[in-house]
């Protein structure tokens, strides 16, 4: 168990002059469930592997606890990694599998087996114990990949979306599965993936990466409530934020023919750069106004039933649905809208986000 | 009618390729038998049946049979390994390191494939004449240096089949193993290698053969009548003029198939598919 440091570590690959990760600056405590999340090529992936000792860093430190593991080769990091096809060795059976970093480290026979045998019993893997790979499921795949690195007791846990292989259903479980494993276990995890749904449900923290530059690294609820920049705050939350960029009035934004009222520095800021603003706000911060309220028009195009909730995609007036990205709001599941109808949607003050219109980052708002 | 117009004709098909490929086969084995020793003598298959051309094969001085099998034998199997062996190296490392002159190295191992490689005979003759000089062992006239010789041939194209089965080896298992702690030498021999057994089932067992047929290179390298391999020795009996003694001949041949048989019976087991079906999700 140990602390993760990277310092300003930056990854260039051969023959491109962007790098893959650029100057990356991040503090993992001891213990902590890290989540590295973005879109693909984002540098989350290699960020991994520079920690991992895959990867060369170009420039920049990496420290596991408080010993610098730049130059060092994978296997003298002490951790263990999961990859995203498990890549297990598939000659040997799943005991063989789980004991082959222990017996290359030269543990003695009754130590591995019992080291092998409790794993096992973790991941409810003891029948299979002398399978072969081929002969497993998925799922049990991907705990043997588990289970190998558990048997290690390294001090840090890399995951390289060790979930995108499975189906929906078992995705979900397993998810639960890893987090409180982690939490008993308590070994340091760095996790990657691009799903913005494992990352929020299973991170203590995550970090959001875009063309390997680091975004935004906090706790999933701040993230959340409070995104750094336009892009955070679309990626995550699903149905997304709805982001685009309106009039500015002397109190706020004219968002259709409503005001909605922003912080007095936020329409300085955005003021002294243009006269429009960024504004975002959640599907789930919006309320269908009543009659005679104030509220923004909105033509339904498509009404998406989950059960639970229902959300409503619908354009602006005058705007056209093709093009433009939808507005989006989360409305009572048992409600009678229909497509084509004309809703007036009230959004609600105090969650509505501001972005600067031309850098995208976040203006304040208290 | 049916039948035979939809699978009959396959049927029909099969026996007429097994009569093709069994009969030569059974004629040698026939004039092997037959005390004659011309050919056109046992067109008649199996009419007299003596061991006689056995007799005299493996009690010739003049031509040693038994020896002339063991050189094959080691030749052989020598070339075998050493060309399995040193192939996958070079393909493991063209398949897994990023190095300068990858590219090239692979291109030219092809382009050097493209030359007949009966431009080489000369060169070889020279080269190894004059390596006798400094280095007897592996000079004119050595076995060890004709299988020198069959191993740099051999490379090429080896080392290209080797490649492409290597690619097929996800990568994530040698980074998963590196991260394990092994070594570049336990990946290779512990993990690699076990994954591209058919390959080098396939690349051992040509080589094997390639090696027992090839005449031309023997026959320049090895001069004494007690290093000559099989195809040199046996050439003997029925080169000279109006001393053909084919019934010899077929006795040798027959014996020297022998091994070839076993080894390919030996290794048909690991020619099989689905090694590495496990290791990612496929």
């Amino acid at each position: 168990m140990a602390s993760v440091t990277f310092d300003r570590a930056t990854r260039i690959y051969p023959g491109s002059e962007h790098p893959a990760v650029d100057k990356l600056d991040l503090q993992i405590q001891d213990g902590e469930f890290l989540v590295l999340v973005g879109p693909s090529g984002c540098g989350k992936s290699t960020s991994l592997r520079m920690l991992a000792g895959l990867e060369e860093c170009s420039e920049g430190r990496i420290l596991i606890g408080d010993r610098d593991v730049t130059r060092l080769q994978p296997k003298d990091r002490d951790i263990a990694m999961v990859f995203q096809n498990y890549a297990l060795y598939p000659h040997m059976s799943v005991a063989e599998n789980m004991a082959f970093a222990l017996k290359i480290a030269g543990v003695a026979k009754d130590e591995r087996d019992k080291r092998v045998r409790d794993a096992a019993k973790l991941l409810d893997l003891e029948p299979y114990l002398d399978r072969k790979p081929k002969a497993l499921s998925g799922g049990q795949r991907q705990r043997v990949a588990m289970g190998r690195a558990i048997v290690r007791e390294p001090r840090v846990f890399l995951m390289d979306e060790p979930l995108s292989n499975l189906d929906a259903k078992l995705r979900v479980s397993t998810r639960t599965q890893i987090a409180s494993l982690q939490r008993r276990l308590g070994i340091t995890t760095v996790y990657v993936t691009h799903d913005q749904v494992e990352a929020m449900t299973m991170g203590d923290r995550v970090a959001v990466l875009k063309d390997g530059v680091l975004q935004q690294c906090d706790t999933p609820r701040h993230l959340y409530d409070r995104p750094n920049n336009v892009f955070v705050a679309g990626f995550i939350g699903s149905p997304a934020m709805n982001i685009r960029d309106f009039p500015l009035t002397q109190n706020g934004a004219m968002v259709g023919d409503t005001e909605i009222p922003l912080h007095r520095e936020a329409v300085a800021m955005a003021g002294r750069e243009g006269n429009t603003v960024t504004v975002g706000f959640r599907p789930e911060d919006v309320d269908l106004a009543g009659d005679g309220q104030p509220g923004v028009p909105v033509e339904v195009d498509v009404i998406e039933e989950l059960g639970s909730d229902a959300f409503l995609y619908g354009h602006l007036p005058g705007a056209n649905p093709l093009e433009d990205s939808p507005i989006i709001a989360r409305i009572d599941p048992r409600s009678t809208i229909k497509r084509g109808d004309t809703v007036h949607l009230a959004i609600r003050p105090h969650h509505v986000h501001a972005f600067s219109p031309t850098s995208g980052e976040r203006l304040p708002d208290a | 009618m049916t039948w035979l117009r939809s699978t009959g004709w396959r049927h029909l098909i099969g026996l007429a390729t097994l009569v093709f490929a069994l009969f030569p086969i059974l004629f040698v084995i026939s004039a092997s038998l037959n005390p004659s020793g011309t050919l056109v003598g046992s067109n008649s298959l199996f009419s007299q049946l003596t061991l006689a051309n056995y007799r005299n094969l493996l009690d010739d001085p003049m031509h040693p049979y038994a020896k002339w099998f063991l050189n094959t034998m080691v030749i052989g199997g020598l070339t075998a390994v050493g060309t399995v062996f040193l192939g996958a190296c070079a393909a493991y490392a063209f398949s897994r390191f990023r190095f300068r002159g990858r590219r090239t190295g692979l291109l030219t191992l092809l382009l050097v494939q493209m030359f007949p490689q009966l431009l080489a005979y000369v060169a070889i003759f020279l080269l190894l004449l004059s390596l006798k000089d400094v280095f007897p062992v592996l000079g004119l006239g050595s076995r060890l240096g004709l299988v020198m010789v069959y191993l740099g041939g051999a490379l090429g194209v080896n080392t290209y089949l080797m490649y492409g089965f290597f690619n097929t080896v996800p990568r994530e298992i040698d980074e998963s193993a590196k991260i394990d702690g092994a070594s570049h030498a336990q990946i290779f021999f512990g993990i690699i290698l076990r994954l591209v057994a058919p390959i080098l089932a396939v690349i051992g067992l040509l080589s094997f053969v390639a090696t027992i047929n090839e005449f031309v290179i023997a026959s320049v390298v090895l001069v004494d009548p007690d290093k000559q391999t099989l195809a040199v020795g046996m050439y003997q009996f029925v080169s000279q003029q109006f001393s053909e003694h084919w019934g010899v001949f077929a006795a040798g041949a027959f014996l020297g198939a022998v091994p070839v048989v076993l080894l390919f019976q030996f290794l048909q087991r690991y020619i099989v598919g689905g090694l590495t079906a496990g290791a990612v999700k496929g």
